[in-house]
């Protein structure tokens, strides 16, 4: 399985940023600071993380509290070799955000008027850095059909549930599972 | 519940990232991710593959209380459960009663509580046992000098791929505190000042993920409980 994953061979995109994997490692080895530092950092980011998928402060503040202790705890864990240290961080947080997004009832559907229509704009996309990575899931993306994608980006970044997504494309619950996972194989035979 | 054929597993894999699993199918993932490298490998295959996605999502400025909140949450786990020093270390009078209990396994809650009740008062101890969901008694549990001791008293394993957490309810709290991860060996102690024992103070022990409860309160079910009480009343 590790030898098919697509983006763990490629070279790490120059970002030029903050090294977060460095303040990670510095996280796991206990040095003072390092949490704020990595907080200091990443924080904007990953609570955008947990809006979109919640859509509510009090609730994306209780799901990044959650997930830092979780990153500090387990922050021994996160291994350079396997992938970078913001997915990892941004998996943390999806993580806590779902949980929460669980608890709450997920599973009723919903019509949240904060979730808008930008989301599903072909435009959307080209707010995916521009990694190389990124680039390929991009044309990946693009390549789908358009309710396809919907569905991936629907649950992947906003959390909805089968339930919610096919409320909200108004299509029978059964069909939207179906496109999902069609197109999370495709996705996934075309990033091999 | 975690199909063994490759292509049904890679698609739970897949939608366990996606996030659209529903509670207990996520929860069913998650336990047996410890437990199945299979199922490991196609999660961390699948982040991969999707995680530039979450760059969709647009910044957004945290509460400024957060990180504060966030640094009192690990100060308040900070202090590990950890394995009793040597007794050699400590002075030499409770080290026979502790052993005595870690062998006396049989021995009923009431029996242990009379046996506490005879030694020798060093100041205000508090003592309590805690016993499983049929009223087994499983861990003696002995308040002094502003912490805590354990030993068990009916050692028995833990359950593959899952650890046992220590918490403590003081009087009028809603949220149970921390103690940290409880050791394989049956015997741990808690250094004073993290949580101050009282009379009434209930004491849990949870089954949790590796690591301990993601989300700082019991996740798992509760093993043993028992309440704290001056040992002379027991």
């Amino acid at each position: 399985m590790a030898d098919t994953n697509p983006v763990a061979h490629l070279p790490r995109p120059d970002e030029g940023g903050p090294d977060i994997a460095g303040m990670l490692l510095g996280v796991a080895a206990g040095e003072a600071g390092a949490l704020r530092r990595l907080y200091e950092a990443q924080a904007s980011r990953l609570f955008g993380v947990a809006m979109a998928i919640l859509r509510d402060r009090d609730a994306a503040a209780d799901a990044l509290h959650d997930a830092m202790v979780r990153i500090a705890r387990r922050a021994g864990q996160f291994d350079p070799a396997r992938g970078e240290a913001p997915a990892w961080l941004a998996a943390v947080v999806r993580n806590a955000a779902l949980d929460l997004a669980r608890l709450r009832g997920r599973e009723s559907p919903t019509d949240d008027p904060r979730l808008g229509d930008a989301v599903l704009a072909p435009e959307a996309l080209e707010r995916i850095a521009l990694s190389q990575q990124s680039l390929r899931l991009r044309e990946c993306l693009a390549a789908l059909e358009p309710r396809n994608r919907d569905g991936i980006v629907l649950a992947f970044v906003h959390g909805l549930s089968h339930a919610q997504i096919a409320a909200r494309l108004d299509e029978p619950l059964g069909t939207v599972k179906a496109w999902i996972r069609r197109g999370l194989l495709r996705l996934k035979g075309c990033l091999a | 519940m975690i199909p063994s054929d490759a292509e049904a597993l890679d698609l739970l894999a897949a939608e366990h990232v996606l996030g659209t699993l529903d509670a207990r199918e996520a929860e069913a993932v998650r336990r047996a991710l410890p437990v199945n490298g299979a199922l490991r490998e196609a999660v961390l295959a699948w982040e991969a593959r999707l995680a530039p996605l979450t760059g969709l999502a647009p910044p957004a400025e945290p509460p400024p209380g957060l990180l504060p909140r966030i640094e009192a949450s690990l100060a308040a786990e900070a202090a590990p459960v950890v394995p009793m020093a040597p007794r050699t270390a400590r002075p030499a009078a409770p080290g026979p009663f502790w052993k005595a209990w870690a062998i006396g396994s049989s021995a009923v809650a009431a029996g242990l509580a009379l046996f506490l009740a005879m030694r020798p008062a060093e100041g205000p101890r508090m003592t309590t046992v805690l016993l499983s969901s049929r009223d087994q008694p499983a861990w003696l549990v002995e308040a002094e000098g502003g912490g805590l001791r354990l030993a068990s008293v009916n050692p028995r394993p833990v359950e593959a791929g899952r650890v046992q957490q220590l918490w403590a309810l003081p009087n009028g709290a809603t949220v149970p505190i921390s103690l940290g991860l409880v050791p394989e060996g049956g015997q741990a102690s808690v250094a004073p000042g993290i949580v101050r024992p009282e009379p009434g103070m209930l004491i849990e022990i949870s089954l949790e993920p590796p690591g301990g409860s993601p989300t700082g309160r019991p996740t798992g079910p509760v093993l043993f409980i028992g309440r704290l009480a001056p040992a002379r009343l027991l």
